[in-house]
């Protein structure tokens, strides 16, 4: 255990606890709810970027239909909620055991894909489910399932304020991480890069390719599941476009991107970067805000896809080294 | 007999790439496989490590009928080969590379690790470089590296000397010879006769899909269906 702990380099590990902190310490700093709403919006992005990054990062199988995972998430404790009352604390497992049971029925005819035709597969597949959707009365249509407006108690996970939501996100954000961290170190995560690599050369050498790919994908959809479930409660309100919508796919595709595909803290570095500058947009061109969204994602994508395939984060590596060596020199 | 493989064919569309070929390995041998290019021995090849399911034939690896499957079961019973072009894991560092072999016998990070290190010292590479920054050469010992990690008992060879240097070479031959003394099999594919020459006693003849000489390596030089084969029609006719 010691050992694992001590990979990171000092320097890295500083950052981290650094990082670690200000997280914990924001809200209370910032206690205006503009800046505890970006708070939570940032985290929530992290926690679904880094879901994402387990199978879209770190094994290459870059799925743009994720938000199939988060909206089953987000719609299954407001439906039991709905339909019997549940509490949304006993609903967010059910939607995290379905997202799971739907990632290996997805999964196992698409991993027959590669490349580019998986990724449309899983877009296809998360269309059809939100066009579904949009049409099933039972789970409230076009217009979508509403939360507890009022907590019965903590276990209905409705509270006034921000501050809550925050901390049990960050709680979930940090779980994601180290669930991430131990599986790179891992034979799974060393099977995972081998498969992005090269599948045949992995297969070779007695990965089971497909196995491995379906692990992944299960995980990584539990963990989308559980930023969707928060999303759900957090808002007290889900509809089709919000659980189920391409952008919300998109979205985690590229905050992992930028920040850095297959990294650790990529997703979270890319979440970082972006929330701020879409809560701008929106703010700046008001209503309009989300079609700049779009036109901000589309500049962000030509970027990465021509001058940084590995993201911020292989960037920084590469330049890291540079610049201390200038610093040293001057 | 280690490996059998019996009238095996594979046919892509009307081409039939591998027609007819058989090849029997006795435990302990360095067998070669020699042909022109086109000849079908890399496709045999993929055959043999259940890359390509063959059209026809069957093929036995110690006594157990494996014609059918996938190539991780091949390397789960101890078939283990590399690329003729080299596909490493290029985001990784050498020692990563091996180690994605080393865990298919020794699960835990730490036994895998250890494993790897050996076998990367065994092949004279460097266990911290980037895959990435390796030449051609150095990624054919790389795959080599990698599947020798894994612990075959068969290892297919194809063409991992091809593009050396002749300074190269000896070593290459050396490390060749010190897996063999390790205890495993090897069927190598190569075009440098110096290869062929020094490392086998038996060599198989590919030509259009099919085996159409074996012998020592002296007896198949002198071959006349080999010489044609390379050579074509007449090259041995004296001149007029």
């Amino acid at each position: 255990m010691r050992k694992l702990l001590a990979q990171p380099a000092s320097g890295q590990r500083v950052s981290i606890c650094l990082l670690a902190i200000a997280l914990v310490l924001y809200p209370l700093v910032f206690s205006d709810a503009f800046y505890r709403d970006i708070g939570v919006t940032f985290l929530l992005a992290a926690i679904s970027a880094s879901a994402w990054n387990i199978v879209g990062g770190y094994a290459g199988q870059v799925s743009v239909g994720h938000s199939m995972f988060f909206g089953l998430g987000a719609y299954t404790p407001l439906l039991l909620y709905t339909l019997w009352g549940w509490p949304p604390l006993a609903g967010i497992p059910v939607g995290i055991l379905l997202s799971i049971g739907l990632a290996i029925i997805i999964g196992l005819p698409t991993f027959r894909l590669s490349g580019h035709y998986f990724s449309m597969a899983t877009i296809a597949v998360a269309e059809l489910i939100r066009i579904f959707v949009g049409t099933w009365a039972l789970v409230g249509g076009a217009i979508g399932l509403q939360g507890p407006a009022l907590a019965r108690g903590w276990w209905d996970l409705t509270f006034r304020g921000d501050l809550p939501y925050y901390y049990i996100f960050l709680a979930v954000l940090a779980l994601v991480l180290a669930v991430t961290f131990v599986l790179e170190q891992r034979r799974f995560g060393y099977y995972l890069r081998a498969i992005k690599s090269s599948e045949r050369a992995a297969r070779s050498l007695g990965v089971p390719v497909r196995r491995t790919k379906l692990q992944a994908l299960a995980l990584s959809a539990a963990f989308a599941a559980m930023a969707g479930s928060l999303y759900g409660v957090k808002t007290g309100f889900i509809d089709p476009d919000s659980g189920f919508g391409i952008l919300v796919s998109v979205q985690m595709v590229i905050f992992a991107a930028l920040g850095g595909a297959g990294t650790l803290f990529g997703p979270l570095i890319g979440a970082l970067i972006l929330v701020p500058l879409q809560t701008a947009a929106n703010t700046w061109f008001g209503g309009g805000g989300s079609g700049a969204t779009f036109v901000i994602y589309g500049g962000i994508i030509v970027l990465i896809a021509r001058f940084e395939p590995g993201g911020l984060f292989d960037l920084w590596r590469r330049l890291a080294p540079l610049l201390r060596r200038r610093a040293h020199a001057a | 007999m280690l490996l059998e493989a019996r009238n095996v064919s594979k046919a892509f569309g009307d081409f039939r790439a591998v027609a007819g070929a058989d090849i029997a390995v006795e435990q302990g041998e360095i067998v070669g496989l020699i042909g022109p290019n086109g000849a079908g021995k890399s496709t045999f090849f993929n055959c043999l490590a259940g890359d390509t399911l063959p059209t026809t034939g069957r093929i036995l690896f110690d006594g157990v009928d494996v014609t059918r499957a996938p190539p991780e079961a091949h390397a789960r019973a101890g078939i283990g080969r590399t690329f003729q072009v080299p596909t490493t894991f290029d985001d990784m560092s050498v020692l990563a590379n091996v180690m994605v072999g080393a865990f298919l016998r020794r699960p835990h990070r730490n036994d895998a690790r250890e494993h790897a290190r050996r076998i990367v010292e065994l092949t004279g590479l460097r266990a911290d470089q980037p895959a990435r920054s390796l030449g051609t050469p150095s990624r054919k010992r790389l795959e080599i590296a990698r599947v020798l990690a894994s612990g075959p008992r068969l290892l297919l060879l194809d063409e991992s000397l091809a593009g050396l240097t002749p300074g190269e070479l000896p070593e290459a031959i050396a490390l060749v010879r010190r897996i063999h003394r390790m205890g495993v099999t090897i069927v190598i594919v190569e075009h440098i006769m110096e290869v062929i020459m020094t490392l086998t006693r038996r060599v198989l003849v590919f030509n259009q899909g099919r085996v159409i000489a074996s012998g020592t390596p002296e007896q198949v030089v002198r071959d006349e269906a080999v010489i044609e084969a390379y050579l074509g029609r007449g090259a041995r006719r004296p001149r007029e």
